[in-house]
């Protein structure tokens, strides 16, 4: 992005040209759009101005392709049936909503939000949840309604929607907090019998009177239980859950190590003898569910922010009624065979068809693809895509729950149930592990009930101690927790830590074309002139012509223009007709610019996108349009295939350009005009014939495969739906941090294995010593601290700078 | 060493305050956003009297 000036308020560069500015503090500061302009001019002339220099992030670009809701629809939040479902009246001059924002982005988007709105009348308190996304808003509802509260959030350029509590959302609410407290309880329990082990462990070196060493002991049992039987209940849990299914899992040998070194030191002090472990269980169960909590985080970040498809609809539709005139319904309220209006720019709400007008929809939804498809009465029209030209009237056929986007829901969630469980290694391993670890115990039992009856019970729990399983069990999490952040660091979130041994093991990539391999929108590729009139004054006739336009192709022209057209008329599904100089001129599809002038050519060749112009006596060119490639898209691909992966590529476009881009770029196997059903089908294929596959997509269309690869990623412009089923969102619009996150996964897989030999190789020579009965109880301890803590460096190290 | 006896039993009156007055916090949601509160010594607070009054309400 070099020489290319950023805007200011949403990071995207400026396209040459636009002239958007404000004075912030004192300094004329470059935007990109007038949606931007007009939220940071708000921003500043309220005094906010220092919002931009406490923000850590940019903000989100206010949605400009669809216009501002207009006021009355605002008034539909005040509806009393929608408002009893997020608002809650405490008193008469007092009411509470709950609302879920999109675009907040770092803390001082909470601070503008929440000044914002103290500064309203009637508002008494307003509150953003930065890690949830959520505001809750107190206010007089004598003075303000609530509408006004989506009204000024909107002009801030932040989208809001009812929260609705779940269960589930309610239940991880709950979970949290309970987690919390435990790390909380173990985490002070291991100060107090820390405290009281240190005196243990200086006594044993100079010495302690029995009775203090029984007080000392006595207390540290007393804290350690509460410990013990509090916070690390969920280990027993798991384990015994798992046990009684015939599977051993990590928390088997966790709960062995904690229950068995507890009972010992139960033992140990109720009858005065041995040695105590208070300090080394209480530590144990404190750090192993400190590193449960931050990865617990991590995740339930994700669940809150998921969205459904339905909650890309809009809330209230135009319904005709039997008197013929139209009101603004709540959209649940429609029913089949109502006429509803959709006017252009809108999202259809519906599935349906179309009555009367035509127009241009834009089903990315469904194909990932931003050409649109004509519409004209008769035609089918589906619920989630958007209405680009003309207002159209279509009639009800179907409502949500059976329409094409509830399927595309659906599938979704099928594809998150299928997802195949990769074993974890440290699953798979810790099965044998309890197994061994048993029968050696067992087998020194036997052996030393023959040597020294007296001392069998000591030397089994020593072996038992001595194998505690702290570094194997911090093995995994300690190195996913490192790899997590250091991708973090990267510009890439991680949301299903399990999905980075995943990717390390993925042996085929899938990718989407639009919008992930392509940028996503159409540039002008080629002009072919039909006459002798020089390309660049057609450029500058077509640029001028296509200002009046809202076609996407319209922002493919973006140059300099030539003036004085005038009569600027658009057809919709057409083109647009103008008059410049005297002359008409048209421009837009073949048969619309034949009407004009019969001797068009037809279109130089089908892999780009093409759209002609002629005057009212001769054709003039055919404008070739394409999606171009990112930058960084051959080197990813390349880089892909020398790390050992089959390369897929699968996408919603059936013209010939995912073909030719699939030879290009050199994949191994293409697939076209795929519905996400299809796309789903071909990976499970795949997963079915024992690869691991890992997805990059960024549409709504994308979201199910995502859901279903054993590891996916979703790239920064991708919708909230794909964002949810991803298990890795790229931050930065940049493919790249792809193929770096498959290395630093491979890495980190790589430093599970060192933890696990070096885990085992200490097991190995501990528990023999142990059993032929050499390990004072003392070293037992250390060894078991000392470990852990190799094992917690060497994870450390995939936080370091790679180069 | 008799004080001991008297001093490790405050020792854990002591614990079971903090660990009472922890788990209140967190049941009251004050660690909901940890995120947020990270950063709210950098903002400029215009709202004081207004927040500090309706912050206890807020709990909850």
């Amino acid at each position: 992005m070099t020489g290319v000036q950023p805007c200011f308020h949403c990071g995207e560069p400026v396209p040459p040209g636009s002239h958007f500015a404000v004075d912030i503090d004192g300094i004329s500061q470059p935007m990109c759009c007038p949606g931007c302009r007009a939220v940071a001019s708000l921003i500043a002339d309220s005094g906010m101005g220092s919002f931009y220099r406490q923000r850590t992030a940019y903000s989100e670009k206010p949605a400009n392709d669809t216009p501002l809701a207009t006021p009355d629809e605002y008034l539909l939040y005040d509806d009393p049936t929608l408002r009893a479902q997020y608002c809650r009246r405490e008193s008469a001059a007092s009411e509470h909503a709950s609302l879920l924002l999109g675009g907040v982005t770092c803390a001082a988007c909470t601070w503008l939000i929440e000044q914002t709105l103290l500064r309203e009348t009637g508002v008494q308190d307003a509150q953003v949840n930065l890690q949830q996304q959520r505001l809750s808003v107190r206010y007089d509802p004598q003075q303000l309604q609530p509408s006004r509260v989506f009204a000024l959030l909107e002009s801030l350029g932040y989208s809001a929607r009812p929260f609705q509590a779940s269960a589930q959302r309610e239940q991880l609410e709950q979970e949290y907090r309970t987690d919390l407290r435990r790390v909380a309880v173990a985490g002070i329990g291991m100060m107090q019998v820390g405290m009281f082990g240190i005196a243990l462990h200086a006594g044993d070196l100079q010495g302690i009177a029995t009775e203090h060493q029984t007080l000392l002991r006595t207390v540290s049992l007393l804290v350690a239980s509460f410990v013990v039987g509090y916070s690390a209940k969920p280990f027993f849990v798991t384990a015994w859950r798992h046990l009684r299914q015939g599977a051993l899992v990590m928390d088997l040998p966790v709960a062995l190590a904690i229950g068995l070194a507890f009972i010992a030191s139960v033992w140990a002090t109720v009858t005065g003898s041995g040695e105590v472990y208070f300090d080394s269980v209480v530590m144990f169960t404190f750090f192993l569910l400190l590193g449960r909590f931050f990865e617990k985080r991590v995740r339930r970040r994700h669940a809150i922010a998921c969205r459904d498809a339905e909650s890309h609809l809009p809330l209230a539709v135009l319904v005709q009624q039997p008197d013929g005139h139209w009101r603004r319904q709540s959209r649940r309220q429609v029913q089949p065979g109502d006429t509803v209006r959709v006017r252009a720019g809108e999202v259809i709400a519906v599935d349906g068809t179309v009555a009367t007008g035509s127009s241009a929809v834009r089903e990315d939804t469904f194909n990932g693809e931003h050409v649109p498809r004509a519409v004209a009465p008769g035609d089918a029209v589906f619920a989630g895509t958007l209405n680009l030209e003309g207002s159209i009237d279509l009639y009800v056929d179907q409502l949500y729950e059976n329409s094409r986007l509830a399927a595309l829901q659906n599938s979704v969630d099928r594809a998150q149930r299928a997802k195949p469980a990769l074993a974890r290694m440290a699953d798979r391993l810790s099965a044998w592990f309890v197994g061994a670890i048993l029968v050696i115990t067992a087998l020194t039992g036997l052996v030393w009930s023959q040597i020294a009856p007296d001392q069998v019970l000591w030397i089994c729990l020593a072996v038992l101690v001595v194998s505690c399983p702290c570094a194997l069990a911090l093995a995994t999490p300690a190195a996913l927790t490192a790899a997590a952040s250091a991708l973090r660091a990267q510009g890439v979130i991680v949301h299903g830590e399990n999905a980075i041994e995943a990717l390390a093991h993925a042996q085929r990539v899938v990718f989407d074309k639009t919008g992930t391999l392509t940028q996503g929108k159409l540039r002008l590729e080629t002009v072919s002139a039909c006459g002798e009139v020089n390309d660049a004054f057609l450029t500058e006739l077509a640029t001028a012509l296509q200002q009046h336009s809202n076609h996407p192709i319209a922002h493919a022209f973006t140059g300099t223009a030539i003036t004085g057209i005038s009569e600027p008329r658009y057809i919709t599904g057409a083109g647009i007709e103008a008059s410049w100089n005297g002359q008409r001129y048209r421009m837009g599809s073949e048969r619309f610019c034949r009407e004009l002038a019969p001797t068009l050519p037809s279109a130089p060749n089908n892999e780009l996108y093409w759209v002609a112009l002629c005057s009212s006596d001769q054709p003039l060119a055919w404008f070739g349009l394409s999606d171009p490639l990112r930058p960084e898209a051959a080197e990813v691909v390349a880089a892909a295939r020398s790390a050992g992966m089959s390369l897929a590529l699968l996408t919603g476009d059936s013209s010939s350009a995912g073909a030719r881009l699939g030879r290009e770029l050199g994949f191994d196997f293409v697939g076209t005009g795929l519905s996400p059903e299809d796309k789903m089908q071909q990976v499970r294929a795949w997963q079915e014939a024992g690869e691991v596959v890992m997805a990059v997509g960024d549409g709504l269309n994308d979201a199910p495969l995502l859901g279903l690869a054993n590891a996916s990623f979703a790239v920064a412009s991708a919708t909230d739906l794909a964002r949810a089923q991803a298990d890795f969102v790229v931050d930065d619009d940049n493919l790249n941090a792809v193929i770096r996150s498959l290395a630093k996964a491979r890495q980190c897989v790589g430093i599970i294995r060192q933890n696990f030999v070096w885990a085992l190789s200490y097991n190995g020579l501990g528990i023999p010593l142990a059993a032929l009965g050499y390990i004072p109880p003392w070293a037992a301890a250390l060894g078991m601290s000392f470990s852990s803590l190799i094992v917690v460096m060497n994870s450390l190290r995939l936080n370091r700078a790679q180069r | 060493m008799e004080s001991l006896y008297l001093l490790i039993p405050i020792a854990l009156v002591f614990c079971v305050i903090v660990i009472r007055l922890l788990i209140w916090a967190i049941d009251s949601g004050q660690y909901e956003d940890l995120d947020k509160e990270a950063s709210r010594i950098l903002m400029d607070e215009e709202h004081n009297s207004n927040r500090e009054e309706h912050d206890d309400r807020g709990a909850r």
